[in-house]
């Protein structure tokens, strides 16, 4: 698992949630983890293939999720993380993974991108890989963000 | 050809009976029955009907009100109203609710009929187009798959997914669809399923089967599944160059995934070892 490859994502949040009205987002960890994380009750996968394969998934609390579609929907109050604002985090993060995408484009890894798929609950697991998969916690005005990145070795 | 539905908003019990008794011979089906409006809110948004058909006189709020909440939750719902009344102003007050047409009591059978086809015809012509092109596709890989890998023989179905969200307990796998048209697949099954489906795989007993096991040979058979789908439609469409994204796996207990802005299909295969479903949702083509 290439390291470089965080790049392109980091850079995508740094460029796109500004433009929406959020603070400069904060690189905190990063690291290397085995197989299977756990959600922090929203998650958004969104898997790529072309020139190379995976999938990068977009993990936060369901707190974090209202507090990302309060902001993007102009500061609206948020109570409920209702079809409205899980609507605002699947744009999100489509718009974050076809920024990455393009950045990824400018390295030289040409990738299609997939419709996000949304998963909410308690204490589930997510595996996006068969070996290891690079994780960043970003921090957003002091909400927490995890982004989970893995490229398919086949 | 797919049933479509109709939710029925009426106080009254001798009108909704008779558009009920009108709708039974024929392509629609009544998901449900509202007697208010507030009611009618509620299992608009548990059923997203195909179609509504809106009485005037609520006990809590008249037609046009309920319409324009329904609009609101919906942009795109297809309200007709029903009503003993029909004149200029209501129609104006109507349209800026939402309301697409206007029939008047008693409602005549045919009248009904049309206006209710010509309100749906769009989206019965894109669910066959999708349900008949793509979705057989997947349920024929599906059922093939299921009979290579474990031997099991199934009965299959689909049906069209009328919810925002499939709720899943067990292991569900999210292969991503890029190309056109654009989606993703969810291969899902509870977690006893997960483990007689492996032990059939790898013909082994089913106590030497490990939850982690399971998880694996459920996720290398759903990207098979939906691997064969995708070579089937392209063979069928030169030109679609349909790709599947790797698998994502979740695995746990009442978890919802939404289907945002997705047309979906659940695709239900029954085996003698239990259950595997498969829901294929469509982006809107952009």
């Amino acid at each position: 698992m290439d390291a470089k490859l965080v790049n392109p994502f980091v850079d995508a949040l740094k460029t796109v949630l500004p433009q929406m009205g959020f603070p400069e987002p904060e690189r905190k960890a990063i690291g290397v983890k085995a197989k299977t994380a756990s959600s922090l009750g929203v998650s958004v996968i969104v898997g790529f293939t072309k020139s190379i394969r995976g999938n990068v998934v977009y993990n936060m609390s369901e707190d974090t999720a209202k507090f990302i579609a309060s902001t993007m929907m102009m500061g609206m109050p948020v109570d409920e993380f209702n079809d409205m604002a899980q609507s605002a985090i699947s744009e999100m993060s489509n718009m974050l993974t076809a920024n990455a995408a393009t950045n990824l484009a400018g390295m030289g890894f040409e990738v299609d991108i997939s419709t996000p798929s949304m998963t909410i609950g308690e204490n589930f697991q997510i595996k996006i890989s068969d070996d290891q998969y690079l994780t960043v916690g970003m921090d957003i005005g002091g909400h927490e963000l995890e982004i989970d990145i893995a490229v398919s070795t086949q | 050809m797919e049933k479509v539905k109709v939710m029925i908003v009426d106080d009254s019990r001798v009108s909704a009976t008779m558009l009920q008794d009108i709708l039974s011979k024929t392509n629609f089906e009544v998901c449900a029955v509202a007697r208010t409006a507030a009611e009618a809110l509620e299992l608009y948004k548990r059923n997203r009907p195909a179609v509504v058909t809106m009485d005037m006189n609520l006990p809590d709020a008249n037609g046009i009100v309920c319409s324009a909440k329904i609009h609101e939750e919906d942009p795109k719902a297809n309200i007709v109203m029903i009503s003993a009344m029909k004149d200029a102003s209501l129609i104006t007050q109507g349209r800026e609710a939402g309301i697409s047409a206007f029939l008047q009591k008693p409602v005549s059978t045919n009248e009904l009929l049309d206006t209710l086809m010509l309100l749906t015809q769009e989206r019965v012509g894109k669910l066959a187009l999708l349900r008949d092109s793509y979705v057989k596709s997947f349920m024929r890989a599906m059922q093939d798959s299921l009979k290579d890998l474990a031997g099991l023989a199934s009965t299959a179905q689909i049906e069209v997914s009328n919810s925002n969200y499939i709720e899943v307990d067990g292991v569900s796998v999210i292969l991503g669809l890029t190309g056109k048209p654009m989606g993703r697949a969810v291969v899902y099954m509870d977690m006893d399923m997960a483990r007689r489906f492996t032990a059939a795989m790898l013909h082994s007993e089913l106590a030497d089967i490990s939850e982690e096991e399971a998880n694996d040979s459920v996720e290398e058979a759903s990207n098979i599944i939906v691997g064969r789908g995708v070579s089937i439609i392209n063979d069928i469409f030169k030109d679609r160059e349909m790709r599947i994204t790797p698998p994502g796996t979740i695995c746990g207990q009442h978890i919802r995934i939404v289907n945002m802005k997705l047309t979906s299909f659940t695709v239900t295969a029954r085996t003698e070892a239990g259950t595997v479903y498969m829901n294929i949702g469509f982006a809107e083509e952009k």
